[in-house]
């Protein structure tokens, strides 16, 4: 398909030219006024937590990306699985499908606080959080695409026969990706939220945990440097999910 | 080819559809025409299959129309054109028939699309055609499928008046090639008198307002179109024409 270059990148020079004088502005702010560096440090000092121990970001990073990952992973066919059952079992959807729309205004993290007591801090405790918190866009954006499908493509299908399979492959699913798409990128959000939630309440390792140990020490320059490094996880795993919508949707 | 005896439809309390008897021949070409909520297209739905009867039965050469679908021997075209708006024209064509497990035919396909005046659109998506052009390409598709038996469901109803007139002239020019069997569903008596052998008036009882009371439709009158073969725009203009309109018109209106 030749869906790529309809939706074109959006120009980096300006953007990127708001971070320097961003940061510029924050470094001429640190030394212009004398802020004592634990309250804010300035931009050189962030980096040289970073360039003066790369192993104890780098390690964190992994963490919390398995985390973002397997969790996700998860979520995702968790939601999507119960998304094509409530839009293929009418009795199920009746029965379902409100409550899931509606557990979209319940507070997620608040649930974290119940895990802990009910599977305690590890890995898998956190990864089953990030999961919690990526399966409602999924079901929900999921399970709205599929409805999508109008009822006159249904008909020409039925008129012919075809198997609910090739139906689902060839006319349900893609009608319903956009809708897919907005859930994904409500949830790949979402996930890193989580996945540092997790690591508060749920696990002692990964980026979150260092952000709190680090708060609690003070350590203001160590904080930025670990969202420092998130930031970039969180913005890449948006783009991946872009990148596929591209490759994959119409229009 | 088709028959249906004693057909009813009722859907929760409305009866849509009362008392038909229906023989379409093989290679007839048959027009319903009627107004809006009358249940002419509730008529083509059950002869299709994509509607139950409540009573009576639909046969399509000899067989329950299931199994004509099974068999892809049903070609309908709705007054939405169904495309899918991810795949060009010529994708469009060959997808119904891939669908219904057919052996694929793309060179078949574009040919197909040459014919129905799409030269040079194969390979456009349905967002760069026209409405008129989106109407061929499902044409060509239910032709493409090999149905023997064409459903059409106001397939022109969207369409502007002057475009409609020229859908009317290549159906026909299709039909005479192909010989498919083809009910026809519109609410316009002008193109149902120009397209038909055989004309269909379907109405409800008594209200001029069906919809509203329920009161199902049924065949009130049908007429055999005395035009000559093949007919094209000159038709309209004609004496015979201006005739036959009127009397179905009259029909409709309850004057029989």
């Amino acid at each position: 398909m030749s869906v790529a270059d309809r939706v074109p990148l959006p120009d980096a020079t300006l953007p990127l030219a708001g971070l320097v004088v961003a940061v510029a502005c924050w470094w001429a702010v640190t030394v212009a006024f004398a802020v004592p560096p634990f309250l804010l440090p300035s931009p050189a000092a962030v980096l040289a937590r970073l360039v003066g121990n790369p192993e104890l970001y780098l390690t964190n990073a992994v963490e919390t990306l398995r985390k973002i990952l397997v969790g996700g992973a998860a979520g995702v066919t968790a939601g999507f699985t119960l998304a094509v059952l409530v839009t293929t079992i009418p009795l199920l959807r009746r029965a379902l499908y409100p409550y899931l729309v509606a557990a979209r205004v319940l507070p997620k993290i608040a649930v974290a606080p119940v895990f802990l007591i009910y599977f305690g801090v590890g890995f898998e405790t956190a990864v089953l959080f990030v999961a919690l918190v990526v399966f409602f866009p999924v079901v929900v954006g999921t399970a709205a695409g599929l409805s999508r499908t109008p009822d006159a493509h249904l008909d020409l299908l039925r008129s012919v026969d075809a198997d609910p399979l090739r139906t689902f492959l060839s006319v349900r699913l893609p009608h319903a990706l956009p809708d897919v798409f907005a859930g994904l990128k409500q949830a790949v959000t979402l996930s890193v939220v989580g996945a540092v939630v997790a690591e508060w309440i749920l696990s002692n390792d990964g980026l979150g945990a260092l952000i709190l140990a680090a708060s609690e020490n003070v350590q203001v320059d160590v904080m930025l440097a670990a969202l420092a490094v998130l930031l970039p996880i969180g913005l890449g795993l948006y783009g991946g999910v872009l990148l596929c919508q591209r490759a994959v949707t119409w229009g | 080819m088709i028959h249906a005896e004693n057909l009813s439809v009722s859907y929760d309390d409305v009866d849509a559809l009362a008392d038909v008897d229906l023989d379409v021949d093989e290679g007839e070409f048959v027009t319903v025409v009627g107004p809006s909520g009358c249940g002419k297209t509730t008529l083509l739905r059950t002869i299709g299959g994509l509607q139950e009867p409540t009573t009576g039965t639909v046969t399509v050469d000899g067989d329950p129309p299931e199994v004509a679908q099974s068999a892809a021997r049903l070609g309908f075209v709705f007054q939405d054109h169904t495309l899918l708006p991810w795949k060009s024209a010529v994708e469009n064509v060959t997808f119904l028939r891939r669908m219904a497990g057919k052996d694929p035919d793309p060179a078949g396909a574009r040919d197909l699309l040459t014919t129905t005046g799409l030269d040079g659109f194969e390979d456009a998506r349905p967002s760069e055609l026209s409405g008129g052009m989106k109407q061929r390409v499902a044409i060509a598709r239910a032709v493409h499928l090999g149905a023997d038996v064409l459903l059409m469901d106001e397939p022109f109803g969207e369409l502007d008046e002057i475009t409609r007139d020229e859908m009317g002239v290549e159906i026909l020019r299709l039909w005479r090639k192909n010989r498919k069997t083809v009910v026809f569903v519109t609410h316009s008596v002008p193109e149902a008198v120009f397209l038909g052998d055989r004309c269909l008036v379907v109405a409800a009882d008594g209200d001029a307002d069906p919809a509203a009371n329920g009161s199902p439709g049924r065949i009130v009158a049908e007429f055999d179109i005395d035009l000559s073969r093949p007919r094209d725009e000159s038709v309209f203009g004609s004496e015979t024409f201006g005739a036959q309109v009127a009397r179905v018109r009259g029909a409709l209106h309850g004057d029989t």
